[in-house]
């Protein structure tokens, strides 16, 4: 045997020994599906910074001893043939007990039916679909659903004295509950409708839109979209005088609005569960770790795909750590109670699986969002 | 016998080697990537009739597969239709569909029916998105039937895998003897040379108009194999950008060639799934592969005229040596 040989097999040996030095810090992971790639890829990108951040705090906070969790995150472009194939790719591989994603609803919805087969949880950080958690008992998110944020902005409107409202929204699945959830709201508390405009994703010209409800002489409109539409609708309803006050859906919480809209954007109604500037010291935490690390303050998208991450960590812990399998995890989610996540204190119900948080009622004034008491 | 032998050989590695291979070693995954570009070949043979071998480009593919995606996903949960009526019935449709819309466009040639074309698939996906009451529009689908027989088989990988596998089977079969025939002969005339190709007796407008029809007739078959495999369809997976997807599978491996449009769906589909390790930069190897394909092989990895040889030598297509017919080389 030469030399060469022998220091081959004592490398090997050596490599050998450390590779079951390793096996005893037993390893255990979480699938994250979400668009790196596409148009969507700007979500995604924050939906990593999340949960890297999380799951790296967890593991040096030693909650699970002998226990590293492992994040595996797969770009699903935004694409249904993807997220399908994610699926089933997070479902062959055993050391996952629970999978997080995708961004969008229709990506989320084609994944669905593989994990429920497999029975593998699925908690989505954003799908608003109202059919989303029906697929099956492993479908879970900690998105609060128009179900919820609609009823509510229509009585905070109602009891602002706006009676006849008008009701904008883009259209997509999102957009289509946006609407029915604030209409239904508004006709129990025996308000009026006035008009109903949806506009298809990519739209940047509001003009007939605006024309078409200025002419139905509302109180208030009611605008459903997200904030590249909304800072167009906005700025286009100031050039053509229109006065009405505008009430938002929570999506349109975010900085870049009062980028793109500037002034236009003042006096807009809206409601979030997530507040950059709020004195909870957890959330301050959260927002100064991340800022510190990636360079901007984190926003909603990101503020929810930190408390799914946690949700789930704390599910894994709650179905045995080192012991959790996916049935184990997939109980401990649904069993989810008074969670304290940045984006709020939340629940999980424990049939429809259906979250429950507390909304903030903000308003935008002098180009700033402002808490309102 | 060597027309048997390559089409056993063939049959073998589809319907025994690979599910063999993928049930050992591949689990899920595996198969559901192979059935997601056995969907993609069929839509890309049918693409490639018209695309490839009749010569006018098309950019609304991905409607056509929406119409029969949605007809199979309404037959099926509206109706309780069983997979083996909704297929056909979806290519059915869709052909229907096809000969409609195209019949105003038969007069346009290159670009112009490839613009006509875009403003159909715009159409058709707006449609799908806007026409809530009968679409569900962008709510989607959910809970389509997969692919099953009370008291045969339940849904299952390998049920998916062998649906999809003798649908693109048959297309192909279909398809080849279209394509490598007088017929398909006929179609590349009008493609070199429509005013040429009339002169010599050819009906250029109902060739065009059957190379259409045939196209999409597949794609509906697609559409309504990935409605059943998936499960839910919303219109976002019938973009514009599906169009150009199929378009660029076709035209990387080979404009006119049946074995290169399968190739492409391969290439454009399993390479991205097998590059996920490099993870950010996968798409821009997927990018440069498409690029170097197109610079050094620009008629394709299998060019037109080497795999028409091809086919005439392992195939016999379109030459009957008793009779001297078909067409020398």
């Amino acid at each position: 045997m030469t030399k060469q040989c022998r220091t081959l097999l004592a490398t090997m040996c050596l490599a050998i020994f450390s590779c079951g030095a390793y096996a005893q810090n037993k390893t255990v992971a979480i699938g994250y599906q979400a668009p790196l790639s596409g148009e969507h890829a700007q979500y995604g990108v924050l939906f990593r910074n999340s949960a890297t951040l999380a799951i790296e705090n967890f593991n040096k906070s030693g909650k699970l001893p002998g226990v590293t969790i492992q994040l595996k995150f797969e770009d699903s472009k935004s694409d249904a043939k993807e997220g399908v194939n994610i699926a089933k790719k997070f479902s062959d591989d055993q050391s996952i007990v629970a999978a997080i994603g995708d961004f969008s609803s229709g990506v989320s919805m084609a994944a669905a039916p593989v994990y429920a087969q497999n029975k593998l949880a699925q908690l989505s950080q954003t799908a608003s679909h109202p059919d989303f958690v029906k697929i099956s008992e492993y479908q879970f998110r900690n998105i609060t659903t128009q179900a919820y944020e609609g009823p509510l902005i229509a009585n905070w409107a109602n009891a602002n004295g706006a009676k006849k409202i008008a009701i904008v929204a883009i259209q997509n699945d999102w957009g289509q509950s946006v609407v029915k959830y604030f209409a239904d709201a508004v006709k129990a508390n025996g308000g009026e409708v006035t008009e109903t405009e949806m506009f298809n994703p990519g739209t940047r010209d509001f003009r007939s839109i605006l024309t078409k409800i200025a002419r139905s002489n509302p109180d208030a409109i009611y605008l459903g979209s997200f904030y590249e539409d909304g800072s167009a609708f906005l700025q286009q309803k100031v050039q053509m005088g229109i006065k009405q006050q505008v009430y938002a859906t929570s999506s349109l919480y975010e900085q870049k609005l009062l980028d793109l809209a500037g002034p236009a954007a003042n006096n807009v109604y809206l409601s979030t569960t997530f507040l950059v500037e709020s004195p909870e010291p957890h959330v301050q935490a959260f927002v100064k770790e991340y800022e510190g690390r990636y360079g901007s303050k984190p926003q909603m998208f990101a503020a929810q795909a930190f408390d799914a991450t946690n949700i789930v960590l704390n599910s894994i812990v709650a179905a045995g750590g080192a012991n959790a399998t996916r049935a184990k995890v997939r109980d401990a989610l649904a069993a989810t109670k008074d969670f304290p996540g940045v984006t709020g204190i939340t629940s999980f119900d424990p049939k429809t699986r259906e979250p429950s948080k507390i909304l903030t009622k903000l308003q935008i004034q002098n180009g700033k969002y402002v808490l309102l008491k | 016998m060597r027309r048997s032998l390559s089409i056993l050989v063939i049959f073998i590695a589809i319907f025994v080697v690979l599910p063999g291979i993928l049930a050992v070693v591949g689990g899920g995954y595996w198969f559901r990537v192979t059935t997601t570009i056995g969907v993609f070949a069929i839509l890309t043979m049918s693409a490639n009739l018209v695309s490839g071998t009749t010569g006018l480009m098309t950019l609304g593919h991905a409607g056509f597969y929406g119409i029969g995606a949605y007809t199979a996903a309404l037959l099926a949960t509206g109706l309780h239709w069983p997979f083996y009526l909704t297929l056909p019935v979806a290519g059915a449709v869709t052909a229907c569909f096809g000969i409609l819309l195209a019949l105003p466009t038969m007069r346009l040639i290159g670009i112009y029916f490839a613009v006509a074309t875009l403003g159909l698939g715009e159409i058709i996906h707006l449609t799908l998105l806007n026409w809530v009451g009968f679409t569900r529009g962008p709510m989607g689908i959910s809970a389509i039937p997969g692919i099953a027989l009370d008291g045969l088989f339940a849904a299952s990988d390998m049920g998916n895998y062998y649906a999809v596998a003798i649908t693109a089977a048959l297309t192909a079969f279909v398809l080849g003897r279209l394509a490598h025939s007088y017929y398909g002969n006929a179609l590349r005339a009008v493609r070199e040379d429509d005013q040429c190709a009339a002169s010599m007796g050819l009906n250029v407008v109902r060739l065009k108009i059957q190379s259409f029809a045939f196209a999409c007739f597949f794609a509906g078959v697609a559409g309504a194999l990935w409605a059943h495999t998936t499960g839910y369809i919303s219109p976002g997976d019938f973009r514009f950008s599906e169009s150009i997807l199929i378009l660029a599978m076709i035209v990387v491996g080979g404009l006119g060639s049946l074995p290169g449009a399968i190739v492409g769906a391969v290439i454009l589909l399993g390479l991205p799934e097998v590059l996920r390790p490099i993870g950010d930069y996968r798409m821009i190897v997927v990018g440069a592969v498409m690029f170097l394909s197109i610079l050094f092989l620009p008629r394709g990895l299998l060019g037109e005229t080497s795999v028409l040889s091809l086919m005439r030598r392992q195939f016999g297509l379109a030459w009957d040596n008793a009779k001297q017919l078909g067409w020398r080389q």
